[in-house]
């Protein structure tokens, strides 16, 4: 009957594979590498890195973290 | 020099191009911030904002737009992608409609329009459902990867819509298909006039005593205005690639669904 309150990482929040499986950087079009730990998808090419959010990618430059200064 | 705006050309500094906000002229960089800007305070309210400006049409219209997708019923896979579909309105009627295999994206630029959304999703329909947040002229999605792509009073948001109308083609795999709802140009005489003065008095000064944000009203009243009439969005859809181009007028043309086909 527990639905939520689970820690991070919880299905709920995990990204659908079948989505991760089309998803691409939305400014080279390149692929992704999917940082479980840190709910990030990495592009090496733009450098950058999108977050996921309650199981939500975040796929906007803008809101994404610069590898360049980690 | 010239005051050519309807081109692509990104100016990098300097001479920067501007681009509508409603009727006031914003760089076009900012424009999008706005747009934002305005959604992230009127998506909780949206549902009453659309129920105000279509005097509650856009919910029937909605149902035509999901009739006219007419999605598979049975239990092969077929994936729709709704673009600024934060509120779920599209995604619901589609998961309705379509069989066991259907599958919703939800996308939309605005956070908090997808939390809107995703409040209202029945918990049945949650795992058809998945969500991402992005921009419209920057999908992404793989080339060819979606079946089905829609777009509900969204598209006139959108800084540049032939960037959006590309990246709905790539996407889209050969075969797929584009339905685009939006406000358009009322086709009826006596009807034109009398929307016209509905829309620019009645919705602010409505969204004023509801929200108390009668700018953000404001603007999304003025961006159907500048959104092109039902031909000339036609043709853009056409120069974009899509084949089987047409439409259809809702409710006299205070709205239109256009409809088209990567081949």
């Amino acid at each position: 009957m527990s639905d939520t309150t689970d820690k991070a990482g919880s299905a709920e929040n995990r990204v659908d594979p079948k989505l991760l499986e089309i998803l691409v950087c939305p400014v080279t079009k390149g692929t992704l590498e999917y940082d479980r730990d840190n709910q990030e998808l990495i592009s090496r090419e733009a450098g950058l890195a999108y977050p996921i959010r309650d199981g939500i990618p975040i796929m906007l430059p803008d809101e994404a973290r610069k590898l360049d200064d980690a | 020099m010239t005051k050519n705006s309807s081109t692509t050309g990104s100016g990098m500094s300097g001479d920067s191009p501007t681009t509508r906000f409603g009727f006031t002229s914003v760089p076009e960089r900012e424009r999008q911030t706005r747009v934002n800007q305005v959604f992230a305070k009127v998506a909780r309210r949206y549902d009453l904002m659309n129920d105000l400006m279509s005097g509650g049409l856009h919910r029937l219209w909605k149902n035509e737009l999901v009739a006219w997708l007419n999605p598979p019923r049975g239990v092969e896979s077929y994936t729709l992608l709704d673009v600024a579909g934060g509120t779920g309105d599209i995604a619901r009627r589609f998961l309705a409609a379509s069989g066991e295999g259907g599958r919703c994206i939800i996308c939309d630029i605005s956070g908090e329009m997808l939390q809107a959304g995703k409040d209202r999703i029945k918990a049945g329909n949650a795992n058809r459902i998945r969500y991402l947040q992005a921009n419209a002229e920057f999908l992404p999605l793989a080339a060819n990867s979606v079946d089905a792509y829609t777009i509900g009073f969204g598209i006139r948001n959108v800084t540049h819509i032939d960037h959006a109308l590309s990246e709905a083609y790539r996407v889209l795999r050969p075969g797929g298909r584009f339905l685009c709802l939006e406000f358009s140009e009322v086709q009826v005489p006596m009807l034109d006039s009398l929307y016209d003065r509905y829309s620019f008095t009645a919705i602010p000064a409505i969204g004023a005593v509801v929200t108390g944000d009668a700018p953000s009203y404001r603007y999304l009243v003025e961006s159907i205005r500048n959104f092109p009439d039902q031909d000339t969005f036609a043709e853009m859809t056409v120069a974009a690639g899509f084949e089987r181009v047409s439409y259809r007028n809702l409710t006299g043309g205070i709205a239109a669904i256009h409809s088209g086909w990567k081949i």
